[in-house]
């Protein structure tokens, strides 16, 4: 694309993309003032570019009277333990599928039978999921909100791992394994210590994604109990007379560890968040 | 650059890796050889069946639900085709399917557009500030949908900063959230917020991978920018853009997430997308046999909206 440039269309593309930075961050702006401005301040006709009294009041509320600390803590562990259980199940299939021939080479087959169960909205799951999570006596709880989040995760960590584990030389394996190496010890002595960054990668995209996830969480709790984030939030919403600055700092406390993520996993993020879109 | 240093590390690891020398391979008995057959699906075989059981358990569970009449967990009975005929004469039902379409349509229209202009204008960019700028894009695909849905409630709410800008330019009291004509395109100019990004991405890695030759022939030709970019930059470009159509498409037909925290459907039911009508349905009015069978509408027009796509992807392909 060597078009040659004037420098006053290059100042131009500059602006655009300034521009592009500029209006999402705005918003984002507006909530995080939002939630450091005093309640009197919020109330004001016309509304403050920036909180000229700052106060943390929404925030003590919320982890006060509203008891958020809980949600977080059931975030934190629904979020941990349903990517530690799919990360190794993922993989294990990951490296089947991109290593191993299987019947009638059908490999290329299954991965896009596995990125179809990814595009599946989870709309269509809650009715399902619902009856079949009651019946287990796992509604409101901590367990059935995992036991749904580790399959949904497994689309995501196969299709990941999978295209990590092909960037890797495949000599280095054949070789340990003319060395008289199993294959299980070719996978677990030469190619898993090669897949740190990958899994970490894999593992981060994960944890946003399930710490995001909104819908099932919805459906399948109902007190502090199980209550996750997103979940907790929504009960804020819907409150009637729900105050705007407790909402923000409800967004914050939702938006903050993923903003901080986003900054660890850059790198490999694209790839994540375009997945399916190259091959 | 990732394979370079990958092969550099194992080198080093390589050297601490201590494989019995001069081992000779195993036999292949039969006992090996069907181990060694058997190997990949045993791997596949945890993942596969978790898999199965939150993909096509679901589907068909959910088929059996929506043949029934069903108001809790445990009552249900058996009514054949009902609630499929109730579908087509719901009105709420059709409404649902109206906003849905607007929605999706409009919405990914805009950022297919928004997105291919950006990745034209900014493609040429490069070094640590544009990177930087680029990752600020990367934030609303990543953060909750809810929690984007919460920051534009409170920015389009009554006391928040447009609705005042409005009235300074003399618009009077507006209440962009409980105005029919306003509500729907606020949700579809958040949508567009959240995914021009995602679009932008997609299209400038692949308008980056497309190669020189065309376009330097192009300019021995002397062709000029806007035929360049029809008869080259666009066919090259087209399979990338329907793939990000597509992935695109199903996840706005199926929005709930940022509808419920900004409208709830509201006001009346001017925003009430698929997506939420099931969810009130099945768990405000439980109904869930017939939240089931709009769930099972909502699959069969995805699907069939796919694979039109889809058809289109693979004509552009064959086209190349």
């Amino acid at each position: 694309m060597a078009v040659k440039q004037s420098r006053v269309g290059h100042v131009l593309r500059w602006v655009v993309l300034a521009l592009a930075a500029l209006i999402t961050l705005l918003p984002l702006y507006w909530l995080l003032i939002t939630a450091l401005k005093p309640a009197t301040e919020l109330q004001s006709v016309t509304p403050t570019l920036y909180p000229h009294d700052p106060t943390t009041e929404h925030f003590s509320a919320l982890f006060g009277a509203d008891g958020f600390g809980q949600n977080l803590l059931n975030s934190l562990v629904v979020v941990v333990v349903s990517v530690a259980v799919a990360l190794p199940i993922g993989t294990l299939a990951a490296y089947a599928l991109a290593r191993m021939r299987l019947l009638g080479g059908s490999n290329q087959g299954l991965s896009l039978g596995i990125l179809a169960v990814r595009m599946l909205p989870p709309v269509l799951l809650i009715v399902p999921v619902y009856l079949v999570i009651v019946s287990l006596d796992l509604f409101d709880t901590r367990l059935g909100l995992i036991a749904v989040y580790v399959p949904l995760n497994l689309p995501f960590v196969i299709w990941m791992m999978e295209s990590f584990i092909r960037e890797l030389p495949v000599e280095l394996e054949e070789a340990a394994m003319t060395d008289g190496a199993s294959r299980m010890r070719a996978l677990r002595t030469v190619v898993l210590p090669l897949l740190g960054p990958a899994l970490a990668t894999t593992a981060i995209l994960a944890v946003i994604f399930t710490y995001n996830e909104f819908l099932l969480a919805l459906v399948l709790t109902a007190t502090q109990r199980s209550a996750t984030v997103t979940a907790g939030a929504a009960t804020l919403l819907g409150r009637s007379g729900a105050d705007f600055g407790t909402l923000a700092a409800v967004g914050l406390i939702g938006l903050v560890p993923i903003a901080l993520f986003v900054l660890f996993a850059q790198r490999h993020l694209v790839r994540g968040l375009t997945m399916g879109s190259f091959r | 650059m990732r394979t370079a240093t990958a092969t550099n590390s194992l080198r080093d690891l390589w050297a601490d890796v201590e494989l019995p020398a001069g081992r000779p391979p195993k036999p292949a008995g039969a006992a090996a050889l069907l181990t060694r057959r058997l190997a990949p699906y045993l791997l596949l075989a945890p993942a596969g069946v978790l898999l199965l059981a939150i993909s096509v358990y679901p589907i068909y569970y959910s088929l059996r639900v929506s043949l029934e009449s069903r108001t809790s967990a445990q009552a249900a009975q058996f009514v054949g085709l009902d609630n499929y005929q109730r579908l087509l004469s719901d009105p709420a039902f059709w409404n649902a399917v109206r906003v849905t379409v607007i929605f999706t349509v409009v919405a990914v229209t805009m950022e297919l557009l928004l997105g291919l202009a950006l990745a034209l204008v900014v493609s040429p960019l490069d070094g640590r500030l544009a990177r930087a700028m680029r990752v600020v894009l990367i934030l609303p695909m990543v953060i909750a949908p809810l929690i984007i849905g919460i920051t534009w409630r409170i920015i389009y709410q009554s006391t928040g900063p447009i609705s005042y800008i409005a009235s300074q330019l003399g618009f009077g009291d507006v209440d962009i959230l409980g105005s029919g004509s306003t509500a729907l395109p606020a949700l579809i100019f958040i949508d567009v917020w959240e995914w021009t990004p995602f679009m932008f991405l997609i299209l400038l890695a692949g308008l980056q991978s497309l190669p020189m030759e065309p376009y330097e022939a192009a300019r021995v030709d002397g062709a000029s920018r806007v035929r360049t970019f029809l008869t080259i930059t666009l066919p090259m470009l087209r399979p990338v853009l329907l793939v990000a159509l597509l992935l695109r498409t199903i996840d706005a037909f199926a929005v709930f997430d940022q509808v419920f925290a900004v409208t709830g459907g509201g006001p009346g039911a001017e925003t009430q997308v698929l997506g939420l009508y099931t969810y009130d349905l099945a768990f405000k009015y439980t109904q869930i046999g017939y939240a089931a069978a709009v769930a099972f509408a909502m699959l069969l027009m995805l699907l069939l909206v796919s694979v039109a796509l889809m058809q289109g992807l693979r004509r552009a392909r064959r086209w190349l």
